[in-house]
């Protein structure tokens, strides 16, 4: 019966959509230009009344016309929604993204003042406005007809050299504007409207023409990277806030890229990742000489890295060799387990680990000679202690990008990809897959064990429960969310889920349940990530394809 | 001598538990070859229901009524996990029926993280452990020196009578022939009439609802619940089921109740027990999987469902 009533609820809602798409489908382009006009007049209203619950907590002043805070962000979607208007491009993406970027910092500002204000009193009538245009921009979006993306030509070389230095320019930028925004909330409207952007260049091919222009400079665009990443510290003025969280989300990103080994290029689902990094952490904290630790013996760092490092492969072959043999869900499960198993091991040791307290007072790192504890002057800039590691994690990750691509070219590369697609096949055509997926499961493991050597160090303390089950799903979805089988994948991943809650301390509380929810909705809309490998983007979007991941056909009912 | 019998009774009653939640596992495993990790937390939302039924809605005077108290939780329980699970099924595992594997083991994840997630955050005061209610009746007997309270006859009692429940309904129910059917060859037995759709939902439905039980028996015998006491308690039921043979409910059961009987002895005779008591589930999954992976009863195909 309840389902009777929400069929019919369903088709009534149906029939209205249809009646309003039919109404604005011959009007789109006005009604569209309409829509942008209200949203930039809205948008230099005041939004809020001023002495009614409301002023300090907003920054710019909401009460005032004028371009302040949250409404520079709606008037630049606006202008990004009137790019739709254009000849070219896909109208349809584009009305659909800046639509619901609007409905985002529309409802969202809207909310607030009404919350903080304690009712429709406190909201201004710039916000009404704002609501009216959203709603126009909404109903248009969904009339609008959909048009294949544009086929762009190739360009000529010094353009496409021009648009990765733009390209790799405008992130750097984009990111060192971010993060100076004090204002949480008006930090969500600014990545609302990066978001916004970098779809809407999408939806006119230019990402498409910036990747080709990376496939085909690849060195000059990694250099330009490297460039880019090396030149961030000097842009935050010695401040050592944001020097700290990238330095962690250095480490996490190399640690996301050796998983991206076994998860995207072999496709085993590793799920105890954590528990790899955390043995290069123990490695480490016990043999720096750190004030808690039960070893004594100083060793330099150099070698305690390549000790982690090789402690955390030992223990991947030694897990991964009986369960590799068995079915790839299998080998999820165990490695989860060995996650937890590592973690009770940790806390119930005390005698090696300290137990639940943990190893703290690890010193920092020094490297021929080279103290990371001290900050440093470069270029006239002061640079806090914690830019050191963040140097040093680029480092890291350049060399794991470097393994990564290597394997990835190569005749082991090759097998594993064959072996993520059939594994049957693959052994059919002369592979020896265990040996093959044993190898990928120790390099992650071997990766991850030398992240987190240096991990510890910036954290300067160990403890079990910062390597909880959760950490190996939080890692899992910076893959996911990147992109399975890419470098930079990976590193965006890792950035985005590290860095965006650090930003947004309203958020941390909420943030397991988010990344939650980003996994389902990633598996159910985009499972190639935001930087697909092409390979993988295809094997998602093939609807004829029976083949899986985890080798063998589906043996799943065709719904 | 003694000793040794009631740690044995006492590995009953966890069997008892980790066997119920297995047998979702090991139904939704046998049916579309997926490990649904968040199966465990299905059970954690099964205590929570029942407790949320107890605190809200029940008056206060039948609350101390435990022939009244005790169904009402069960029943809420079990109406709030099977509504879980059917949505979940619905909205994050049906979509991807087709796509590769990695995809629902991911979502699996992401909808373990969700509901734990969202039990903590938004089940009033479930940040901290919440104290459960006394349902299970009171008072103990004594055979041969062995203590043994009514709680943990009535949950063993409850759990068997459950499991032969189940049995019965897959071996000689038309739905249960049509879960059999398309766990054997989904493709076939949708040819003869057999909607899959709704035998998938149903098999869903049936795995929380025996977890839901669980979790309110489990809550009640400890007298505590946590958002994330479905993470342990599902690993360790996940590790029954492989143990008997991932699909075979008869094997499934049997896995429990040995997972259940390691973990009790291992606590009581192993140097810090207690500190590794959650180990020993993962040390016997890891053995299984080495030397019989296709577990104790895996063979046997005929009661897969």
């Amino acid at each position: 019966m309840i389902s009777n009533l929400t069929d019919r609820l369903k088709q009534s809602a149906a029939r209205t959509r249809e009646s309003l798409r039919t109404v604005i489908r011959p009007r789109t382009r006005p009604l569209l230009g309409a829509a942008v006009v209200v949203l930039v007049i809205a948008s230099v209203m005041p939004w809020a009344v001023s002495g009614v619950g409301y002023t300090t907590t907003f920054s710019g002043d909401l009460a005032d016309a004028g371009l302040g805070g949250h409404r520079l962000y709606l008037l630049l979607v606006a202008l990004l929604a009137a790019t739709a208007l254009a000849p070219q491009g896909n109208r349809r993406r584009i009305a659909t993204i800046s639509a619901i970027s609007a409905v985002v910092i529309t409802f969202f500002l809207f909310y607030k003042l009404w919350k903080t204000g304690g009712g429709s009193g406190a909201v201004g009538v710039g916000a009404w406005v704002a609501v009216v245009g959203t709603l126009a921009l909404v109903l248009v979006a969904d009339a609008m007809e959909a048009s294949p993306p544009p086929r762009l030509p190739g360009f000529p070389a010094p353009v496409d050299l021009a648009l990765l230095v733009a390209g790799i320019g405008g992130l750097l930028y984009a990111v060192v504007i971010g993060l100076n925004i004090d204002d949480e909330r008006e930090f969500l409207s600014f990545a609302v409207f990066v978001g916004c952007a970098v779809a809407v260049m999408g939806a006119f091919g230019v990402t498409e023409t910036f990747s080709r222009a990376f496939n085909r400079y690849r060195y000059v665009g990694y250099a330009l990277s490297l460039v880019a990443a090396v030149a961030f510290p000097f842009t935050q003025n010695g401040n050592a806030v944001w020097m700290a969280v990238f330095a962690r989300v250095g480490v996490f990103a190399a640690a996301a890229i050796g998983l991206n080994v076994v998860v995207g290029l072999a496709g085993l689902l590793d799920l105890g990742y954590i528990a790899f990094f955390g043995i290069g952490g123990y490695v480490s904290a016990l043999f720096s000489n750190a004030i808690f630790t039960t070893v004594h013996v100083h060793l330099p760092f150099v070698l305690v890295l390549f000790m982690g490092a090789a402690a955390a492969g030992f223990f991947g072959v030694i897990v991964g060799a009986p369960t590799l043999r068995l079915r790839g869900d299998y080998l999820a499960i165990v490695t989860l387990g060995f996650g937890e198993i590592f973690r009770i091991v940790a806390i119930n040791w005390p005698e090696l680990t300290r137990g639940p307290n943990g190893i703290a007072g690890i010193p920092d790192l020094e490297i021929f000679g080279f103290n990371f504890g001290r900050p440093h002057d470069a270029l006239g800039v002061p640079l806090p202690y914690q830019a050191n590691y963040y140097f040093l994690d680029i480092v890291l990750i350049v060399f794991v990008m470097v393994v990564f691509a290597r394997l990835n070219d190569s005749r082991i590369g090759r097998a594993w990809v064959a072996i993520r697609e059939d594994e049957v096949a693959a052994r059919a055509m002369g592979i020896n897959t265990v040996a093959m997926k044993l190898l990928a499961f120790a390099i992650g493991a071997t990766l991850a064990g030398g992240a987190g050597t240096i991990n510890v160090h910036i954290g300067r303390a160990i403890e079990p429960n910062a390597y909880q089950f959760i950490f190996s799903a939080l890692l899992l979805a910076a893959v996911v969310l990147g992109g399975m089988g890419t470098v930079p994948g990976a590193v965006l991943g890792a950035t985005l889920l590290y860095a965006i809650p650090e930003k947004l301390r309203f958020v941390q509380d909420y943030r397991l349940f988010l990344f939650g929810l980003v996994l389902v909705l990633l598996m159910r809309f985009r499972p190639e990530g935001l930087i697909p490998s092409q390979r993988r983007q295809r094997e998602f979007h093939d609807a004829d394809s029976g083949a899986d991941a985890l080798g063998g056909p589906a043996e799943v009912a065709t719904a | 001598m003694t000793q040794f019998l009631q740690q044995l009774s006492n590995g009953l009653v966890l069997g008892a538990m980790y066997g119920l939640i297995a047998l979702g596992y090991t139904m939704v495993y046998g049916i579309i070859q997926l490990i649904n990790f968040a199966h465990g937390d299905i059970f954690m939302l099964g205590a929570f229901g029942g407790l949320f039924a107890y605190n809200h809605w029940l008056p206060s005077s039948m609350q101390g009524h435990i022939l009244i108290a005790l169904p009402v939780c069960l029943i809420f329980g079990i109406a709030w996990s099977v509504l879980s699970a059917v949505i979940m099924e619905r909205v994050a595992y049906r979509p991807l029926r087709n796509a590769p594997r990695l995809a629902p083991l991911i979502t699996a994840i992401g909808v373990s993280a969700v509901i734990e997630e969202g039990t903590r955050l938004w089940y009033p005061g479930a940040k901290q452990p919440l104290d459960f209610p006394q349902l299970l009746p009171n008072g103990a007997f004594t055979v041969g020196g062995v203590r043994i309270t009514w709680a943990n006859v009535t949950v063993v009692v409850v759990a068997i009578v459950l499991m032969i429940a189940l049995q019965t309904f897959v071996l000689k129910s038309s739905t249960g022939r049509a879960m059999r059917a398309t766990a054997q060859d989904p493709d076939t037995a949708q040819l003869m009439g057999v909607d899959t759709n709704r035998v998938i939902v149903t098999t869903f439905a049936l795995g929380a609802a025996l977890a839901a039980v669980a979790g309110v028996l489990q809550g009640a015998r400890l007298g505590t619940v946590r958002f994330d006491d479905g993470f342990v308690a599902g690993l360790k039921a996940f590790t029954a089921a492989v143990l008997g043979g991932i699909g075979n409910i008869t094997g499934c059961v049997a896995g429990g109740f040995i997972i259940g009987i390691v973990e009790v002895m291992a606590i009581q005779y192993l140097p810090r027990g207690s500190g590794f008591k959650d180990l020993w589930a993962f040390v016997v999954l890891i053995l299984v999987l080495v030397f019989k992976p296709t577990g104790l009863f895996g063979e046997e195909v005929a009661t897969r469902a």
